[in-house]
């Protein structure tokens, strides 16, 4: 069985979620199924361009909106873990 | 030469284009054919609360309530606790969305926008009377409780016909609007919605929240092109290497942008970047190109009026109102920003602003960072002072208090101490 070097993992998203927004926590902190936005972590549509942004740096890919796939992506870190997984360049 | 006391709902010619799409375009015709068919399935009421995330299906809601003499609430806040006190102050009050993920508690009408019914005749584009409440915009609720603000149908248009001019927009070359900011919030609400009703504009109705979205935005529009947006979003434009299609003009607002920011933005999309200077309750005033320096030029027909201690904002069909800014007038049209009134302080019987004594603090040689306080008793302990922490390496703080006398206002040089 072969293993993807390049997979993703929760942790490393949290941790660029973290950076990114200058987070006072650790990447454990963050639960893999709380909502990132609104309750939960609580996030805006600011912090959502900041974290493209880091996105798009870290793993070279540019996130667009899609009808009705933005509020999926970021509904929780795994998803958002998932996302970047089937899409990173890099 | 009188005013008008009536606008039509769209003032622009039927064919031309109001707003446009991924897969189409909305001519007048089309709009009020789609705004009327709305209105007819909306329930009965005095208020609602547009909460439309989409910007076509937010403008045909707006359209829609004035048809039925409804008053459109606009909050940047959708929370369910905030949307039940609205209610509490608006009873009766319904939502509207074309979001099937909105969560309201309010009775909700959700909706989504049909392709219009032939129609045989023009359809009704009726005169709506000048001081008709079209809308309250509600502030963010950043500086304390959102507060409504009331806006007459003659200011919304008035104040559309005043942006227009001042961005030279003609009908023989209509701008295409590209907003990042949403139409809920007084900035997207004035640039994005409202323009094209009136002034020689479309909007783009789909995605530009991403900076890889804007750029598909701009290449689907015909020249010339408009950003609106804000200084947060023009940075993250600047970190990504995204091409965008030619541009003719940005425009920011919401927060203060910074020179170096715009002149790196007019030379990388060899544009021109404008700002708009405004207020949730006075709406957009005036304009200036950040690269210019910092002199404001209000809007044609908008008045900035010292009365005593307030700066009065007065135009047509408009509440006057304060502005929480101090400026200082360098002619009737023509204004500086000094800081936010919250930020002033009172030195010796005169106003000065913290955000104008620190911008002059920093333009001392040899200071790299600094800043002024004031402690919280200064209105009321007489010999109570401004500090200044400044960061000068190479400047001693004599030097640097015989720069600030030489520098503040001869009249308050006795100030600072």
């Amino acid at each position: 069985m072969t293993t993807d070097t390049r997979a993703t993992t929760e942790y490393e998203v949290a941790q660029l979620l973290i950076d990114a927004l200058h987070l006072e926590m650790t990447a454990g902190e963050i639960g893999p199924e709380e909502p990132l936005f609104g309750e939960g972590l609580g996030l805006d549509s600011i912090d959502a361009l900041e974290i493209a942004l880091a996105i798009s740096r870290t793993y070279g890919f540019d996130l667009k909106s899609e009808e009705g796939r933005a509020h999926q992506v970021f509904a929780s870190l795994r998803n958002l873990t998932q996302y970047i997984d089937t899409h990173r360049t890099k | 030469m009188g005013k008008a006391t009536s606008f039509r709902l769209v003032c622009r010619p039927s064919d031309h284009v109001l707003f446009r799409l991924k897969d189409g375009a909305i001519t007048t015709a089309k709009f009020l054919s789609m705004a009327h068919q709305l209105a007819d399935a909306l329930p009965a009421g005095d208020h609602v609360v547009n909460l439309c995330h989409d910007r076509l299906h937010f403008v045909l809601g707006l359209a829609a309530a004035l048809l039925r003499g409804q008053v459109s609430l606009l909050t940047s806040d959708r929370s369910p606790e905030r949307l039940r006190s609205l209610q509490e102050g608006y009873p009766g009050l319904y939502s509207l969305s074309n979001d099937q993920a909105v969560s309201s508690p309010l009775p909700h009408h959700h909706y989504r926008a049909q392709p219009p019914r032939p129609w045989v005749d023009e359809p009704d584009n009726p005169e709506i009377p000048a001081s008709r409440l079209a809308a309250i915009v509600f502030t963010s609720g950043s500086t304390g409780e959102p507060v409504g603000h009331a806006k007459s149908w003659g200011a919304l248009v008035e104040r559309s016909l005043d942006a227009a001019a001042c961005f030279d927009m003609t009908e023989a070359q209509p701008a295409s609007i590209v907003g990042m900011v949403p139409p809920q919030h007084m900035y997207g609400f004035e640039t994005t919605v409202l323009l094209p009703l009136h002034a020689p504009a479309s909007t783009w109705c789909g995605a530009a929240f991403y900076p890889e979205d804007v750029a598909s935005a701009l290449r689907a529009v015909p020249a010339p092109r408009v950003l609106v947006t804000t200084p947060l979003q023009i940075r993250a434009l600047l970190q990504n290497s995204t091409e965008l299609a030619p541009l003719e003009r940005m425009i920011s607002a919401t927060a203060p942008l910074f020179p170096d920011i715009a002149a790196a933005a007019e030379q990388r999309w060899n544009t021109r970047v404008f700002e708009i200077f405004g207020a949730t309750e006075v709406g957009s005033i005036a304009s200036r190109r950040t690269v210019d320096g910092d002199m404001w030029t209000t809007y044609p027909q908008v008045r900035i009026r010292e009365d005593h201690s307030d700066t009065m904002v007065e135009g047509p069909f408009a509440v006057p109102h304060a502005l929480s800014d101090v400026v200082e007038m360098l002619d009737a049209r023509h204004f500086r920003l000094l800081g936010r009134r919250a930020d002033l302080v009172k030195l010796a019987g005169r106003r000065a602003s913290l955000a104008e004594l620190n911008r002059i603090l920093i333009g001392i040689e040899g200071v790299l960072d600094g800043q002024f306080v004031a402690p919280d008793d200064l209105d009321r302990r007489p010999t109570a002072r401004l500090l200044v922490f400044v960061v000068a390496p190479e400047r001693s703080a004599d030097e640097i208090m015989a720069d600030l006398r030489g520098q503040i206002d001869p009249r308050r040089s006795g100030l600072v101490r």
